[in-house]
């Protein structure tokens, strides 16, 4: 799978979680044994960026990328992050920025705790040019109703 | 083909603004629909359609694996159409609270809650401790109805004074007990 924290990441983290991420780092030279081409990380990204870069992007396709890229074994580039949030700018919706940023915590803090603060770090121009409130600043990095789950219904 | 005219007209259709909070009302009658939302989707009421949703129906749920549903979770009331306005322009003007009420107004719950731990393990170990308790004492109280417990004859007078001179023949408590208290010249209790 494609690993998109970069070397920059690997700085920022501990010694303890970069043998994790070295492995994948020295990938330059993989070999492919199948004959369909293998896409590059750099590929992957300037992908995923030309989609939310669209102009007239609307919230359907918005939402079909977050989710998409939701089930993808990897947390996205800031990059990537950023031009998602301003195409939820473009489309009005700051809720689903809001939305997006939360599956991005919730993923990232499965792998370590420093994964979030350095996209929030990474990401933090965007957020102040937007005005887009992070989960804490709304009060939801706790619970905040307690309403009844679905399944005891 | 109905999904893709649904999307055509989501763009390009503002949402349903009704009076009420409530979004399907059992006690009033349906609320007013139109000939293709009653085709597609009477079951969400005024609710707009923001996506394709995970299996191409309008459907709302809260799941990790898929952050964003395809409808929203409330139908727009004229507060909520007056914030909208206010989110189309800088996002710097709205204030916390109203932030917080746009979010409310198109998801149910926040990440943390519907992934939060429900403590079920305190019913189970509660109800397990109850259960092994109650199956305890009703097994006893069978016990107690079910069988005679006859008391044996060694707690009758004659028993126990046969007894007493039996502890007192054998010299037991010699320094502070019973046998010291017993005069073994005269065959009597000390004075």
């Amino acid at each position: 799978m494609a690993l998109l924290l970069r070397s920059a990441l690997a700085q920022a983290l501990t010694k303890s979680v970069r043998p994790m991420w070295a492995a994948a780092m020295t990938s330059t030279g993989r070999r492919n044994m199948s004959s369909h081409k293998k896409e590059t990380d750099e590929e992957f990204d300037e992908r995923w960026k030309a989609y939310f870069d669209r102009p007239n992007i609307d919230g359907w396709d918005i939402r079909q990328g977050i989710n998409h890229m939701n089930r993808l074994d990897l947390i996205p580039e800031p990059e990537i992050i950023s031009a998602c949030l301003q195409a939820c700018r473009r489309v009005n919706d700051h809720s689903l920025a809001v939305r997006y940023l939360e599956a991005i915590r919730y993923k990232s803090n499965a792998v370590s705790k420093q994964v979030w603060p350095w996209i929030l770090q990474e990401i933090r121009p965007t957020l102040d040019k937007l005005g887009i409130s992070t989960p804490e600043d709304l009060g939801y990095d706790k619970p905040e109703l307690a309403l009844k789950s679905v399944d005891d219904m | 083909m109905l999904q893709h005219q649904s999307r055509a007209n989501a763009s390009t259709v503002s949402s349903v603004v009704q009076s009420s909070p409530i979004v399907l009302d059992n006690r009033k009658a349906p609320p007013p629909l139109d000939a293709d939302r009653m085709r597609m989707y009477p079951r969400i009421g005024n609710r707009q359609i923001v996506g394709y949703g995970l299996k191409g129906k309008p459907e709302y749920f809260d799941l990790v694996m898929f952050p964003c549903p395809s409808i929203r979770w409330e139908a727009d009331t004229p507060e909520t159409a007056v914030l909208r306005k206010k989110e189309q322009g800088d996002w710097k003007q709205l204030s916390i609270d109203e932030k917080k009420r746009l979010y409310r107004a198109s998801f149910r719950q926040t990440f943390e809650e519907f992934t939060a731990s429900s403590g079920l393990w305190k019913w189970t170990l509660g109800w397990g401790l109850i259960a092994l308790s109650a199956l305890t004492l009703a097994y006893d109280g069978w016990r107690r109805l079910a069988y005679n417990f006859d008391k044996p004859n060694s707690m009758s007078d004659e028993k126990l004074k046969q007894q007493m001179q039996f502890h007192i023949a054998a010299r037991q408590g010699p320094m502070n007990g019973l046998s010291s208290k017993w005069d073994y010249e005269t065959g009597t209790w000390k004075k």
